[in-house]
C-alpha cells in the first residue's frame, strides 16, 4: 500500500494538465479506482485489522486529496497564466463610428456659449426677408449699391434673400422693447460667384444690445471680452473708425492673438446703433420705445466662414461646403 | 485710392515716415492696404546722349555706340535695343550699378568688343512697363545726372476710403485729416486768382436738383502738349497715365483736391452749355470711343448740336481737348450723386469722376478747383484765363448742427470737459456759433448731432474709452430653446457616429420640387432655387466622399428649407444618409455587412428614444426611392426613411461601392416637441425580482410582417410579458427546411411579475396563451 500511496503521488506531480489530473483522480478515487477498493475491501477484514488499516486508508486519501488540489491550483493558475500571455495587448483598440459636428456649427456654439455668459439671448429671423428689414430700416440709401440686382439675390416677388443678419437686429426691435440683448448666428447670401474665398452663402453672427445707458464703453468692453474668451486671455483687440450706413460711431475691429496668427486680423464691424435705425422702427412699431434720446445701443457682426478658415488654417472656403469627410473627422474630437 | 507721399507733403508737414503716417491715418478710420515705393532708389545710373552708333563686327543685332556721359571721356557702350537715334539721351548704368533683380554691371566684352555699361529700358530700371526698348529721355534732360535725381523715389500708400468720406479722395484731404490725427502741420493750398461771376449766359442749368453749382472758366491762348516730367511723375506714381498739358491738369486738380473738372474745346462748342437731362434718341460718343445711347435720366452737358459730355461721368469725343485745341472751357461743377449713380450704373461706366461725383461733391471746393485748373493751365500751358467765370446755381450756405456735450459724453461713456469736446471739433475744422456748430464745406457727412459725436469719439480714440462689461439677468428665449434642442440632437447624431454637413441652400432646378422658391436673379442654374429639401445636397457630399475614396459614410445636416407656401416658408429639416459597412473593419476578422434600411432606422430610434416609429408608407413613393417607411415621433408624422432606388444611387456610386445608400428626411417640429417633453422621471422602481425568458421559434407566411406580429404580442395582454426581441430570421428558397413560401422567425420574450418570482408553469401557460392567439389571428405554427 506504501507503494501505491508513493505512485498515486507521483502521478499527481507528472499530470501535465487540468484533464490528466481529473484521470488521476478517477483512477484513485472513482467508484473502481485503488483507494475506493481498499475501502470496499475493509469490511472483509478483522475487527483488529480495521483501525490500523483505516487510519492507514485515511491517511493516503488526505494526502492524496491534498495533493490532488494543490496541483489542481497550480495547473489553473497555469492555464490562466498562458490565456493572457498569448494576448497581444498591442493591438489597436476595436473601432466604431466616430462622428462629429461641422466647424461652424461648433464655432457658433463656442460664441452662443460665451454670450449666453454675459446675458445674451438668441434671435432670429427668416432668410428670406424685404428691403425694408434689409436696407430702409438700416439707414441705407435707396441707390445704394448693395440694393442692386448685381449684389443682392431677389426673388420674383421683389423680396429678398438677407445680406447680412443685421435683419435681425431689425426683427427683434420690432417684437419687442428695449432692453434687449440678442445674438443671432445665421445664413447671409450675397451674389458672388464662389471662389477660394466667397461663397454665395455664408454664416454670420449678429450681436445687439440695446438700452437705457448703453455707451461705447460697453461696445468695447463687450467686444473685448468676447475675442479674449474665443483666443485666449492674452489677445488684442483694435477699434478702427469706419463707415457702416446703421451704426454711429462705426468701427472694424481687428484682433491679434498668439492663438492666431500674431497678425492683426480685420474680424468683425461693430458701432452705436444709428438714431435713424431706432427713428424708422418708431415709425414702423408706431410709438416712441425706441426714442433716440432716451435709449442706445451697440452692435456688432462677423462672418464665421473666415473665423473657422483662421482657427483651421484652410485656404480655401469652399472646404467648408465640400463636407469632405478626412477634413470633418479632424472635428470628430471636438466632443 | 492711391496717394503718394512726396505729393503729400506739398500739404502736410510732418516728420512721420510712411508707416507711422499709415498708423495715423488707420486710426482717423483710413485703411492703408499696402506700403509701396516707386521711382529709383539706383545709384550709379546716370543721363547720357548716344554720340555715335555702329554695326557690331560680330554679331548681327547687335550695335556698338559711343556715349557721354559727362566725364569728357565717351564711352564704348554695346547695345541690342534699336529704338534710339543718335543724338538721343538715355540712361547708362555705370559699372557697379545693381538692377532691380539683382544684375551687377560690369566692364564686360559682348562677342569680343568692350562694353563699359548698359543702356537701359525703363522696365530694367524698376520705373515701370515702358515701351520696348531704352527709355528715350527729354532732349532737356541733363547729361551726367543721376537717375535718383530724375526720378525721385516716392512711397506710394495704397487707401480704402469708405463711401461718406468724400474729401478723402484727394491729396489735400488726406494731408488735412492726417494733420488733425497729430501727424503735423496742415499747408493750406489756397491759389484763389482774381475773377468776376457773371450770371447765365453761356452756362444754363436746366434743373437744379441735378446740378447745384455748374461753372465754367473760358481759357485761351493754350498749347497742347506733353506735360512737365514733374506732373508726369507724380500722375504715374499713382497710377494715372499722362495725356497731354490739359487732361493732365485736370487730373491733377482731381487728385489733390478730390474734385474731378472738365476741359471742353472752345472752338468746338456751339452756343451756351446746358446742364440738362437727356433727350429720347440721343447718343454721346464718349472718350473711351464708346458710343452711348442716353436716357432721359441721364443728366448731360449740351450744347447747340446736342450732348458734348455725360455729366460728371464722362466727355464727348467730340468736343475733346486735343494738340490743336487752342482754347478751352474748363468746367466745375456739383452733380447730385443719385443721378450720377444711376446713369454710372446704366451704361456700365466707372470713372474717376463719376466716383467721386457719386460720393457728394461741394460747391466751394468746386469754385477752387476751377481756379486751381485755371492758375495751373497758366502756369504750364501759358493760357490766358478770362476774368469772368460763367456760374450757375450757388454755394449753398454753411450747416449747422446743434450739439449737447451731455449727450456726447453719455453715449460714448466719457467724463471729457466741454472744453476738450470743443477743441477735438476745433480740430476738424469744425467753429463754434451761437446755434450750434458750423460744419466746414468738404465734411458733406456732418449733418446731426450723431455725426458730431462720432467726430468726438474719433479724435480721442476708442483705446482712451473705458471698458465696461455690465450684464444683466434674461430669461432665454424661445430660439434659445430650439437652438439647444439642435444641440442635442446633433449630439444624439454624433454619438451614432453620423457627421455633419453644411451645404448651401441654393440649389440648381434638379434638387427642387415644384413648391421650389427660384431666384429672379440667380448666378447660374446650379444656384438657382431655394432648396426645398436636404438630400439633393446631401447626395453632392456622399458623391464627392465617395470619389475621394470614402468606404462608410454616415452624413446627417440640419438646416433650413424653403417652401413656396404663405405660412411655414422657412423651415428647420434634418435630412441622414449613410452607406457603406455596417461596422469598422477590425482585426478580429468578423464578416462586416453593408448597412442598410435597419441601421438607419437604429439610429433614429435614439433621436427620441422610444418615440419612434414607422409605419408603411401610404404616400406616393419618392422617384429616387425604392422603399420608404413613413416616420413618426411620439405619434406625430414627421418624414420619411428610406432605401435609394438602385438605379438613382448608380448616379453618384464609383464602381466597386456595392453598398445600398439608405436616406431619412425628418421635419423639425415634431422632434422638437418629442424632445421638449422629454423628462428625467423613471418609470417605476427599478425590481429585483428575476425575469424569464424564453426562445420561440415560429413559421409563417412570408407576408406576415414584424409589426403585425409583434402587435399581435403586445394586444394579448399577457401582463407578464415584458419585452419582445426578434433573435432570428430565416427563409428557404429552396424549401429544403421549411417551404419557400414561408419564413422562420425566432423571438425572444421575457417575462416578470411587478412583485413575486414567477413560476415556470406561469410563463409555460402564457407563452401557450400567445402562440395559440398568433396561430389563430395570423396562422403561425410554432417550429419545435
Amino acid at each position: 500500500m506504501e507503494q501505491q500511496q508513493y505512485d498515486s503521488l507521483a502521478a499527481i506531480q507528472t499530470a501535465s494538465d487540468t484533464a490528466a489530473l481529473k484521470e488521476v483522480r478517477l483512477h484513485y478515487l472513482g467508484k473502481s479506482g485503488a483507494i475506493s477498493c481498499l475501502s470496499e475491501r475493509m469490511r472483509t477484514l478483522s475487527k483488529e485489522e480495521r483501525p490500523a488499516m483505516g487510519q492507514l486508508l485515511n491517511q493516503w486519501r488526505n494526502t492524496f486529496t491534498e495533493a490532488l488540489e494543490a496541483k489542481g491550483k497550480i495547473l489553473l493558475d497555469q492555464a490562466d497564466a498562458a490565456t493572457f500571455a498569448s494576448l497581444d495587448a498591442t493591438l489597436p483598440g476595436t473601432a466604431s463610428w466616430q462622428g462629429g459636428m461641422h466647424p461652424l456649427t461648433l464655432l457658433t456654439d463656442r460664441i452662443v456659449q460665451i454670450f449666453r455668459r454675459l446675458g445674451f439671448t438668441m434671435a432670429e429671423g427668416p432668410d428670406i426677408d424685404d428691403e425694408w428689414h434689409c436696407f430702409d430700416s438700416l439707414n441705407t440709401p435707396l441707390d445704394h449699391p448693395a440694393r442692386q440686382e448685381q449684389d443682392t439675390f431677389y426673388l420674383p416677388d421683389g423680396r429678398l434673400l438677407r445680406t447680412h443678419t443685421s435683419t435681425v437686429q431689425i426683427r427683434a426691435m420690432e417684437q419687442a422693447p428695449p432692453p434687449l440683448r440678442i445674438i443671432a448666428p445665421g445664413a447671409a447670401y450675397r451674389r458672388d460667384e464662389i471662389d477660394a474665398t466667397h461663397l454665395s452663402q455664408f454664416t454670420q453672427m449678429e450681436v445687439l444690445c440695446v438700452g437705457k445707458g448703453i455707451t461705447l464703453g460697453d461696445l468695447k468692453g463687450t467686444a473685448e471680452f468676447f475675442f479674449r474668451e474665443l483666443f485666449g486671455t492674452e489677445t488684442e483687440c483694435r477699434f478702427r473708425p469706419h463707415f457702416f450706413p446703421f451704426t454711429e460711431p462705426s468701427y472694424e475691429i481687428d484682433v491679434r492673438s498668439s492663438t492666431l496668427s500674431h497678425q492683426w486680423l480685420e474680424l468683425a464691424g461693430c458701432g452705436m446703433v444709428d438714431p435713424a435705425v431706432f427713428e424708422a422702427l418708431n415709425k414702423k412699431r408706431g410709438d416712441r420705445a425706441y426714442d433716440p434720446e432716451e435709449i442706445s445701443g451697440f452692435a456688432f457682426g462677423f462672418g464665421l466662414e473666415r473665423l473657422v478658415m483662421i482657427l483651421t488654417g484652410i485656404s480655401d472656403i469652399r472646404m467648408l461646403t465640400e463636407n469632405d469627410l478626412r477634413f470633418l473627422k479632424q472635428f470628430a474630437r471636438e466632443f | 485710392m492711391k496717394i503718394s507721399l512726396s505729393w503729400l507733403h506739398d500739404y502736410l508737414k510732418t516728420t512721420q515716415t510712411a508707416e507711422e503716417l499709415a498708423e495715423t491715418l488707420t486710426r482717423s478710420g483710413i485703411e492703408v492696404k499696402s506700403i509701396t515705393t516707386s521711382g529709383a532708389t539706383i545709384s550709379n545710373v546716370i543721363v547720357a546722349q548716344i554720340l555715335s552708333s555702329e554695326q557690331h563686327p560680330n554679331a548681327d543685332r547687335l550695335c556698338v555706340c559711343r556715349v557721354d556721359e559727362g566725364s569728357g571721356a565717351p564711352r564704348q557702350i554695346v547695345c541690342g535695343a534699336k529704338n534710339y537715334k543718335v543724338g538721343d539721351k538715355v540712361l547708362l548704368a555705370l559699372p557697379g550699378a545693381v538692377l532691380p533683380g539683382g544684375i551687377k554691371i560690369k566692364v564686360g566684352k559682348l562677342r569680343g568688343v568692350e562694353s563699359e555699361g548698359m543702356m537701359c529700358s525703363a522696365k530694367e530700371l524698376g520705373l515701370g512697363e515702358g515701351a520696348e526698348g531704352l527709355y528715350i529721355l527729354d532732349p532737356e534732360a541733363i547729361i551726367g545726372m543721376e537717375l535718383s535725381t530724375l526720378f525721385p523715389a516716392d512711397t506710394i500708400l495704397e487707401l480704402e476710403i469708405t463711401p461718406n468720406r468724400p474729401d478723402w479722395l484727394g491729396h489735400v484731404g488726406v494731408a488735412r485729416e492726417a494733420a488733425a490725427f497729430g501727424a503735423g502741420e496742415f499747408l493750406r493750398s489756397s491759389v484763389m486768382i482774381p475773377s468776376k461771376k457773371r450770371e447765365g449766359s453761356l452756362a444754363v442749368v436746366q434743373d437744379s436738383h441735378a446740378c447745384s453749382f455748374y461753372s465754367l472758366r473760358f481759357i485761351s491762348n493754350v498749347e497742347v502738349k506733353e506735360s512737365p516730367s514733374w506732373l508726369q511723375q507724380r500722375l504715374e506714381a499713382i497710377g494715372l497715365r499722362s495725356i497731354n498739358t490739359i487732361v493732365d491738369i485736370t487730373n491733377y486738380v482731381m487728385m489733390e483736391m478730390g474734385h474731378p473738372l472738365h476741359a471742353f474745346d472752345a472752338d468746338k462748342i456751339q452756343g451756351p452749355l446746358t446742364v440738362r437731362f437727356s433727350n429720347e434718341g440721343e447718343t454721346l460718343e464718349g472718350l473711351d470711343g464708346k458710343t452711348y445711347l442716353l436716357r432721359t435720366s441721364d443728366l448731360v452737358i449740351a450744347d447747340d448740336h446736342g450732348p458734348q459730355a455725360l455729366a460728371g461721368i464722362i466727355g464727348g469725343m467730340k468736343s475733346r481737348v486735343t494738340q490743336h485745341t487752342k482754347s478751352l472751357l474748363l468746367e466745375s461743377a456739383v452733380f447730385n450723386p443719385s443721378v450720377i449713380r444711376a446713369s454710372a450704373r446704366a451704361h456700365g461706366l466707372a470713372t474717376d469722376a463719376s466716383y467721386r461725383f457719386e460720393r457728394g461733391s461741394h460747391a466751394d471746393n468746386a469754385w477752387e478747383a476751377s481756379a486751381r485748373g485755371a492758375a495751373m493751365t497758366t502756369e504750364i500751358t501759358g493760357g490766358l484765363v478770362s476774368d469772368e467765370v460763367m456760374v450757375a446755381g450757388g454755394v449753398p450756405v454753411p450747416i449747422v448742427v446743434s450739439f449737447r456735450n451731455n449727450r456726447c459724453r453719455d453715449l460714448l461713456g466719457i467724463s471729457l470737459g466741454d472744453e476738450e469736446i470743443s477743441s477735438l471739433l476745433k480740430k476738424m475744422g469744425l467753429t463754434l456759433c451761437e446755434v450750434g456748430w458750423q460744419i466746414p464745406f468738404w465734411r458733406l457727412d456732418l449733418t446731426r448731432e450723431i455725426d458730431l459725436i462720432e467726430e468726438v469719439a474719433r479724435l480721442y480714440g476708442l483705446e482712451s474709452i473705458e471698458a465696461r462689461t455690465l450684464s444683466f439677468f434674461v430669461p432665454s428665449s424661445p430660439i434659445d430653446k430650439t437652438y439647444d434642442c439642435m444641440m442635442l440632437l446633433r449630439r444624439r447624431l454624433i454619438a451614432a457616429g453620423l457627421h455633419e454637413a453644411r451645404t448651401s441652400a441654393l440649389v440648381s432646378s434638379e434638387g427642387s420640387s415644384s413648391e421650389a422658391l427660384k431666384l429672379r436673379n440667380p448666378i447660374g442654374e446650379q444656384q438657382s432655387f431655394l432648396r426645398t429639401g436636404l438630400i439633393s445636397g446631401l447626395k453632392e457630399v456622399l458623391k464627392h466622399n465617395l470619389y475621394q475614396g470614402a468606404d462608410s459614410i454616415r452624413l446627417f445636416e440640419m438646416g433650413k428649407v424653403f417652401i413656396n407656401s404663405s405660412k411655414n416658408e422657412e423651415m428647420v429639416a434634418l435630412a441622414l444618409m449613410m452607406t457603406g459597412q455596417s461596422t469598422p473593419l477590425s482585426w478580429r476578422g468578423e464578416v462586416s455587412r453593408s448597412l442598410d434600411l435597419f441601421d438607419l432606422k437604429g439610429v433614429l430610434d435614439h433621436l427620441v428614444p422610444g418615440k419612434i416609429s414607422y409605419r408603411s408608407s401610404v404616400r406616393a413613393l419618392l422617384p429616387i426611392m425604392a422603399r420608404m417607411l413613413d416616420v413618426f415621433c411620439d405619434g406625430e408624422y414627421c418624414g420619411y426613411i428610406g432605401l435609394m432606388a438602385p438605379a438613382e444611387a448608380r448616379k453618384i456610386t464609383v464602381t466597386g461601392q456595392e453598398h445600398p445608400i439608405v436616406v431619412a428626411e425628418l421635419q423639425w417640429t415634431p422632434l422638437q416637441q418629442a424632445i421638449e417633453r422629454e423628462t428625467w422621471k423613471t418609470e417605476k422602481g427599478l425590481s429585483k425580482l428575476p425575469s424569464i425568458t424564453r426562445d420561440l421559434a415560429m413559421v409563417m407566411d412570408m407576408q406576415v410582417s414584424y409589426d403585425l406580429l409583434e402587435k399581435e404580442l403586445q394586444e394579448a395582454q399577457e401582463p407578464l410579458l415584458k419585452k419582445i426581441i426578434p433573435l432570428d430570421l430565416f427563409t428557404d428558397p429552396y424549401g429544403e427546411k421549411i417551404a419557400a413560401a414561408k419564413k422562420s422567425v425566432t423571438l425572444q420574450l421575457t417575462f416578470q411579475h411587478e412583485d413575486r418570482t414567477l413560476t415556470t408553469q406561469e410563463v409555460t401557460a402564457s407563452c401557450e396563451r400567445l402562440m395559440a392567439r398568433l396561430q389563430e389571428l395570423l396562422g403561425v405554427e410554432m417550429r419545435s
